[in-house]
């Protein structure tokens, strides 16, 4: 009775407040939007321009690459996988230049619906981002507030660290002293 | 005997020096590459018996890199005799008051415990900095490879090849850049 009532008010909630969101969209692909404020008299404009994005000529994409188009043809997929994964990258925790393109100027992970990535690769990159930050390898793209050299942090922050990126997925890491466990 | 197996012979039984860099390497992986080469194992001749180890001098010790969160979770114990003597010192800790000592312990617990392992452990310089005294850097020969690759660091990079760099990730359009 009570999800009955609850699906209700969500319909009429529906219907008075439509949020439908529509992904339909008139403007040009590979564009990204630029908010700009100008001054003009005593009025402050302020407009969304779309501007060519800077990486698109640099892109590299599965399709570009002859090899994995053969493969691709052979078997039949019913859902495409992301282009992460049809790339087939080794990404590691340590190579930064790839990692910083999944991330903001202050160094937070951009989310799904952005990237484009899919659940898998989404969290394998987020924490490889994380190990990166805080092995102090992308000290560039963090929030001012943060002690950007990793020789001035605090305590067992300020000697090198490197991670192991076999344990993203675990479900718990192994300590030392399982081995002696029974 | 041919000039090259003369001086082949002659390698074998000298006792070379290495040069090891330890910037951002794990210690304990790379302890069993430096006992062998303390112990001699590397040399067609080696026996336990045989007094045939190398000497290694170890740079940079104070820029090892442990793995995830060993730094504040791995303790190095010690006891002094006494009752109530135990003490637990975390890595960080350790490594803040000698910065020689977890490369040292490293190796030292890598071999046998037998009466031969301090004196090999005689054979082991390390140093935290890069700068060795000159009469034991004249020794040296030989550079043991590293197991892990230093990282480059993002800002290190120059920014004409950051921006160029191949790209894998397309931002929507109607994304703002931040
Ligand atoms: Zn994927």
């Amino acid at each position: 009775m009570a999800a009955l009532v609850r699906a209700g008010f969500s319909l009429a909630k529906n219907a008075i407040f439509s949020t439908s969101i529509r992904s339909i969209s008139t403007t040009k692909h590979l564009n990204i939007k630029e908010i700009r404020t100008s001054l003009e008299g005593s009025n402050i404009i302020i407009e969304g321009v779309t501007v060519p994005s800077p990486r698109t000529e640099l892109l590299i994409r599965p399709e570009k690459l002859n090899t994995l188009i053969e493969n691709k043809s052979t078997e039949s997929i019913e859902k495409p996988p992301c282009y992460m994964c049809s790339l087939g990258l080794d990404v590691k925790h340590t190579d930064v230049l790839i990692l910083s393109q999944f991330v903001r100027s202050d160094g937070c992970m951009l989310p799904r619906r952005i990237t484009g990535l899919c659940r898998r690769q989404q969290k394998k990159i987020g924490k490889m981002v994380t190990m990166a930050q805080k092995a102090g390898l992308m000290i560039n793209l963090t929030p001012a507030y943060s002690k950007k050299d990793p020789k001035k942090r605090w305590n067992y922050k300020k000697f090198n660290t490197y991670f192991d990126e076999t344990t993203i997925f675990m479900k718990r890491i192994p300590k030392p002293l399982d081995r002696f466990k029974r | 005997m041919s000039a090259a197996k003369r001086v082949q012979q002659w390698a074998t039984f000298a006792r070379t020096w290495h040069v090891f860099d330890c910037k951002w390497q794990d210690p304990y992986e790379s302890a069993n590459i430096i006992k062998k080469y303390l112990m001699g194992m590397h040399k067609p001749i080696y026996h336990p018996m045989n007094d045939c180890g190398d000497v290694v001098v170890c740079i940079n010790s104070r820029e090892i890199a442990l793995r995830g969160d060993d730094w504040r979770k791995r303790a190095y114990f010690h006891h002094t005799g006494y009752p109530g003597g135990a003490s637990w010192t975390l890595a960080w800790e350790l490594h803040n008051k000698d910065p020689t000592m977890i490369i040292k312990k490293a190796v030292y617990r890598s071999m046998k415990g037998n009466l031969q392992r301090r004196h090999t452990m005689e054979r082991l310089f390390i140093y935290p900095e890069e700068k060795v005294p000159e009469d034991i850097m004249q020794n040296v020969t030989n550079q043991i490879r590293q197991i892990r690759q230093v990282p480059t660091r993002l800002d290190h990079i120059p920014e004409e090849v950051v921006k160029n760099y191949p790209k894998v990730m397309e931002y929507p359009e109607d994304y703002i850049l931040k």
